[in-house]
């Protein structure tokens, strides 16, 4: 019987085949919205947290200023002194403490001139935090040793900025010599498989700055406790700068990797509530356009409901009939969303992977997807339900004066 | 023979904004199984509102309509549309055929109500088609057919349930007067099969083909 409706509803949809069209583009747009959306802040989400997550548990941020005000504090230039590290590698259960200024700098590799970021890292007591805690590799070569005028180059710079370098080539950064010892593992995204990072002795002759570093990770030896070194590093700071300098409120932000994480993970989640929020909206418009056509059916069709009804149908055949036919206008544009909305993303994927600041893998699940087509089919169903009443309760012999 | 149809005092009004309309004022009628009759009067007499009670399409304001001795004047909407499925056959004036479905399925709608398997219900009204003589027109739409042609659709749409009773209003009203007289020796043919047909008109010409003919005007049986 559903099969023998289907096909009713099928030919009735060929029949007013634009109107059908352009009333299923309206669920085409909202399911594509949710398909490219979702897919891509999820897989922006992995990223991030990828990225996060190749840093140990074990490990504490430090950044002067107020967290809640992180960007300006790391643009706008504020910076730890050297005792301030000093006070972070005194703290009972730091292990060791990496500090790492950037500064973007001419780099020259044989005729060829171009600006990059270098990365400051302090090799003698931050290296092992960079190798063991964040992933940082080589994937050709080896890294280098402290105090040869030795450095490795990101994963991009051979690829992007100087395209014939090879490891034992000679880069020139302001007048001084470094031999490439190593190509770099990816780091996960562009920007950092651009830069080149180097030993902080070197970094600071080359750019004359003695002291500083708008960044120091500490690491807690094994045995200590993550949250009271992280309370033991601020109240070190709060001693520092106050005794020291005589500032009365010191800031600084002192953030276990755990806590970074859930921040980040927080943040992404509330973006991603918010883009799936507004994208389910534009699915409810598309319902009310599935709502206003199929009314407009019942009543070019009111004859056709009297014939039905004469020859036998009851109510519940009728709903029936204008249930399926709403049902599959919500199906087609649901499915047509999906086709959509995973090619969008997955161009997206492909135009970054090729040369974007981020690497995202569109995060295309199959919860998503039946999701999609599930919730299309249910707009579709519940739009066209009190169209499909009031072609049920028509009056039989009034249906069939109808012209 | 036994009583089909018994229609007793009935009256219809209609509620037209302040004004009542008495399209039927207290008709009488027994149709018997098997008879053929006609329904004469001009327009406005009652005579379609007279079909829709005979046919359960419609239940009377004051009176009693029986069927198959069943009381059918108090019945919901669904309830009577399962005596018209299963009792029932319809040939209307405008053929009422679905546009977009082939003669083959517009025969086989009332079977969908019924629950009838696919095979089966194609099966039935293959062989209806045929013995409209329609086989070659089975995949042909209503736009394609010929007045005459779709009138025999209609027909063999009414027949597909094997109902006992076709209720046929103005049948011949749309096609010519050849056409027409081949439709009513179809109904005649089905009469003599035993089934009770019954025909709604003005026309004078169809009432040599009936048994008995009811004249209306005014709302009342004259």
């Amino acid at each position: 019987m559903i099969g023998e409706y289907f096909r009713i509803a099928v030919r009735n949809l060929r029949v007013r085949s634009m109107r059908s069209w352009l009333t299923i583009l309206g669920i085409v747009i909202g399911i594509f919205l949710v398909i490219s959306l979702v897919s891509l802040s999820e897989g922006v989400k992995d990223t991030v947290m990828n990225e996060l997550d190749m840093m140990g548990g074990n490990l504490i941020m430090v950044v002067p200023g107020d967290i809640s005000d992180m960007m300006t504090t790391l643009i706008g230039g504020l910076e730890l002194e050297d005792r301030d590290v000093d006070a972070i590698k005194r703290v009972r259960g730091v292990d060791a403490v990496l500090e790492m200024p950037w500064a973007s700098e001419m780099v020259r590799h044989e005729q060829k001139a171009r600006m990059s970021l270098l990365y400051g890292v302090s090799y003698d007591s931050g290296f092992s935090i960079v190798r063991e805690d964040m992933g940082w590799d080589v994937v050709e070569g080896r890294f280098p040793h402290q105090g040869r005028r030795e450095i490795m180059v990101g994963n991009l710079v051979p690829k992007d900025l100087f395209p014939d370098l090879q490891v034992g080539d000679q880069l020139t950064i302001k007048g001084s010599k470094f031999t490439v010892t190593g190509i770099m593992r990816s780091l996960g995204n562009r920007e950092d498989d651009l830069a080149i990072p180097m030993d902080l002795d070197d970094f600071r002759n080359i750019t004359g700055k003695r002291e500083g570093t708008p960044i120091a990770i500490a690491r807690v030896a094994e045995g200590y406790d993550v949250e009271t070194v992280e309370q033991e590093i601020r109240y070190a700071l709060e001693d520092t700068r106050v005794r020291g300098k005589g500032e009365d409120s010191p800031s600084f932000s002192v953030l276990s990797s755990d806590a970074v994480s859930d921040i980040v993970g927080n943040v992404m989640g509330v973006l991603q509530i918010a883009v799936f929020a507004f994208a389910s909206i534009s699915i409810i418009v598309g319902g009310i356009g599935i709502t206003n056509t199929m009314y407009t059916s019942v009543r070019e069709r009111t004859r056709e409901i009297g014939i039905l009804k004469a020859v036998g149908a009851k109510r519940k055949h009728i709903t029936s009939i204008f249930l399926v036919e709403s049902g599959i206008i919500g199906l087609i544009g649901g499915v047509g969303g999906v086709v959509l909305g995973v090619a969008l993303a997955k161009g997206i994927e492909l135009y970054l992977g090729a040369g974007g600041m981020f690497y995202i893998e569109a995060h295309i699940s199959l919860p998503l997807i039946l999701f999609g087509l599930g919730f299309s089919f249910l707009v579709g169903c519940v739009s066209g339900l009190l169209p499909a009443r009031r072609a049920s309760r028509m009056q039989p012999v009034d249906a069939l004066r109808y012209e | 023979m036994s009583n089909l149809l018994q229609i007793e005092g009935v009256w219809k009004v209609y509620h037209l904004g302040k004004i009542d309309v008495e399209v039927l004022r207290g008709v009488d009628l027994n149709i018997k199984k098997g008879e053929f009759i006609t329904v004469l009067g001009p327009s406005g007499s009652g005579k379609s509102t007279l079909l829709n009670m005979m046919s359960c399409l419609d239940t009377p304001t004051k009176g009693r309509v029986v069927f198959e001795g069943e009381d059918v004047s108090h019945m919901s909407e669904d309830e009577l549309a399962t005596v018209r499925g299963k009792n029932i056959g319809f040939i209307f004036q405008q053929f009422n055929l679905l546009m977009h479905l082939t003669a083959l399925e517009n025969v086989t709608i009332p079977t969908v109500f019924q629950g009838t398997s696919r095979a089966e219900r194609e099966k039935k009204a293959t062989s209806l088609l045929d013995s409209v003589d329609l086989l070659e027109r089975v995949d042909h739409r209503p736009g394609e057919l010929s007045g005459g042609e779709k009138q025999r659709v209609a027909i063999a749409r009414a027949l597909v349930n094997s109902p006992d009773v076709i209720v046929a209003d103005e049948p011949t009203g749309n096609v010519d007067s050849k056409t027409g007289e081949k439709i009513m020796n179809i109904l005649k043919d089905l009469n003599k099969e035993g089934k009770t047909v019954i025909v709604v008109t003005h026309d004078e010409d169809l009432v040599p083909y009936a048994d008995r003919a009811i004249r209306i005007k005014d709302g009342q049986i004259v």
